[in-house]
């Protein structure tokens, strides 16, 4: 017979462990009351889950009854003890009895509580009525079976009624539904603390990961081969034609090439080191391209020594040139500037070109930009662009003071 | 025996360049245009319809690939591209031939040799390679035109570009014709081309677009010309040589 019990509990023990691993196995339950907790145990959260399987699989099973034989002691001490200071007209027995009742009860909800709160958190009202509600039931119970004990009439008891309702509510509030409720709170905030450190622990990782992705691809995608080909083909002409510009020509792709590739090292640069790469860029441009390019790069002194994350200004150059110049008919013009806001510090690259319209592929560089001023000040930076009749205005604004990460 | 050749290069310094290395390389050639922009060079092309045509991939109004698939089978073509690697992939694949920028002489000399053996014989068809490597460029679409604006009288008129019937070019202007009612609008014919959906309106002839779904006959006038009659207009639009294959069975 005992052994055939402890079985049957091992069994019930271990289908409930195993649907606190993998809820899907819930269905599996046989139907009944075994279903019916496996269905319970199932809607939980998944953090509660996992909770509870740490708790009840490191917990043996004689620890969890000698608890409870303890906390029955303790409660029988305590009601007898109550009955002798308080209701010493009653038989001992009845307040003891009262007492493990009202412990035992208390000290279940509050276990169920510690592991399952997400329930009660969720519809604090709805527990807060069941518990009450409950509990006047008892009361009336109570009522009743005191009629009938002392064979009172119909009209004592709805006399005595009122009263009954308002100390059960009030011995159950105190007694139960608040301390379910504070414990569920608690508990879930504790939770909601832990998701929340998680889950900035996992945004800091992702950053971080990102940032190194974007220094790789910073280093392998700035020096454009179009840029690059069409310009030595570029100088490889006026070389033939022995052009005095030839030399000229090489001279701002060697400034180029050597301020890019210093500054691709660098995560942050100074803007006159900026502005004289895009200078250096769009000097070649304009050999290139004649007439239909024309430019100009206006930083101003005070502005000179402000660092910023390195190659963005030239991006939002090249940009213009590729999406604005080279597909307009007529060419047109670039202007780089920047200004101090009171407080930002504006960068805008204007160009006269086709516009926002008709910009192919202008999202890849853009939004390499925006996320590398996102990584250095966070929400404090934006890329803004406008219509700007004709043409397209990107500015930058960031911040005056020194990024966050370097 | 004289070859007319178009180049088309935006660049001015890379247009000299292949201008120079031809005229060093191909005696023979006579270059009858050398346009900077896609739009020039489908006018020029329509022109002067050029026995073979150098077209740089990217230039600004129409890409050199748009100007190919318009040119089809009617000119040897060659692009030119300092660096589309999946154009490149595509154009080894598909036989087509094309240069890299900074052109290299040896490699001019190999294109030239190339030609020279396919100048008689009909040229190409690199419409499908073409095609491929248009929708595989990166970013969106160009979009095409859907409303012109034409001011009559003291109005704007808005104008659902499905409606018109045909275009005409009028110098500086473009004649758009509806049924029952037509205007003028600004801009010249050749460079509201490359906003029209070449499968819509075909192009009949240097200064005409026909809408195609207007087209109501194609008639023979004599051994060479052709002209279109049309649903919703009495006027009749002469079709010229190059465009006569449009209507072959």
């Amino acid at each position: 017979m005992w052994k055939r019990i402890a079985a049957y509990y091992r069994e019930c023990d271990e289908e409930q462990l195993a649907v606190l691993r993998n809820p899907a196995l819930a269905a599996q339950a046989p139907a009944g009351w075994r279903r019916f907790i496996a269905c319970k145990l199932a809607e939980m959260s998944p953090q509660e889950r996992e909770e509870l399987h740490r708790f009840s699989s490191t917990v043996r099973t004689s620890t969890v009854l000698f608890a409870v034989l303890k906390l029955l002691v303790v409660l029988s001490v305590l009601g007898f003890l109550s009955n002798l200071a308080f209701l010493p007209s009653r038989p001992w027995w009845h307040t003891v009895v009262a007492a493990n009742a009202i412990g035992i009860t208390l000290a279940f909800s509050l276990f169920g509580v510690w592991f399952n709160y997400g329930k009660i958190v969720r519809a604090k009202g709805k527990a807060l009525v069941t518990i009450i509600g409950l509990g006047l039931l008892g009361g009336l119970f109570g009522a009743l079976t005191a009629m009938f004990e002392k064979g009172d009439q119909w009209a004592v008891l709805l006399d005595k009624l009122p009263k009954i309702v308002v100390i059960v509510t009030l011995v159950v509030t105190a007694l139960v539904a608040i301390p379910v409720i504070v414990v569920a709170v608690l508990r879930n905030r504790h939770y909601q603390l832990q998701a929340e450190q998680l889950r900035r622990d996992a945004e800091q990782e992702r950053l971080a990961r990102e940032l190194s992705e974007t220094q790789l691809r910073l280093l392998r995608a700035q020096i454009e081969p179009h840029f690059l080909f069409n310009t030595l083909g570029a100088v490889q002409q006026l070389a033939e034609q022995g052009a005095p510009r030839a030399a000229e020509l090489t001279a701002h792709l060697i400034d180029f090439l050597r301020a890019s590739m210093s500054d691709m090292r660098c995560e942050q640069v100074a803007l006159a080191t900026e502005f004289a790469l895009v200078d250096s860029y769009l000097r070649v441009m304009q050999i290139r391209m004649g007439d239909r390019l024309r430019y100009r790069v206006d930083l101003p002194d005070a502005l000179a020594a402000t660092r910023v994350p390195s190659m963005l200004v030239l991006t939002l150059a090249e940009n213009a040139i590729k999406h604005g110049i080279e597909p307009s008919l007529q060419g047109g013009e670039i202007a780089v500037t920047a200004h101090d806001d009171g407080g930002t510090i504006r960068i805008g690259v204007r160009d006269s070109g086709v516009g926002m319209s008709d910009t192919p592929g202008a999202g890849l560089g853009l939004d390499n930009v925006r996320h590398r001023l996102r990584l250095a000040y966070g929400e404090g930076a934006c890329l803004l662009l406008s219509e700007a009749e004709p043409g397209l205005l990107a500015e930058i604004a960031i911040p005056c003071k020194e990024p966050q990460c370097a | 025996m004289r070859v007319t050749v178009l180049v088309a290069e935006d660049e001015p310094l890379m247009r000299e360049r292949l201008l120079g290395m031809l005229a060093a390389a191909w005696p023979e050639a006579q270059v009858v245009a050398a346009p900077e922009n896609g739009i020039d060079a489908w006018d020029a092309w329509l022109e002067h319809e050029p026995q073979v045509v150098f077209l740089d991939i990217r230039m600004p109004g129409m890409s050199g690939l748009e100007v190919a698939e318009r040119i089809g089978r009617r000119s040897h073509v060659v692009f030119v591209t300092a660096y589309d690697q999946y154009a490149v992939d595509a154009f080894d694949a598909g036989a087509v031939d094309y240069l890299l920028k900074p052109i290299q002489p040896g490699r001019l000399d190999k294109a030239l040799v190339r030609l020279r053996e396919k100048l008689d014989a009909r040229p190409d068809d690199v419409s499908e390679v073409v095609r491929q490597v248009r929708e595989a460029a990166p970013g969106p679409k160009r979009e095409k035109l859907k409303w012109l604006k034409a001011s009559v009288g003291k109005q704007i008129r808005l104008i659902d570009v499905e409606e018109v019937l045909f275009f005409q070019a009028d110098s500086k202007y473009t004649r758009v014709v509806l049924a029952g009612s037509e205007a003028l609008v600004r801009i010249p014919l050749k460079d509201l081309v490359g906003g029209l959906d070449a499968g819509r309106f075909w192009q009949i002839h240097r200064g005409t677009l026909v809408n195609v779904n207007a087209i109501r006959a194609a008639e023979r006038v004599d051994a060479e010309r052709m002209q279109v009659l049309l649903r919703g207009s009495d006027e009749v639009l002469p079709v010229s040589r190059s465009f006569t294959y449009l209507f072959r069975e």
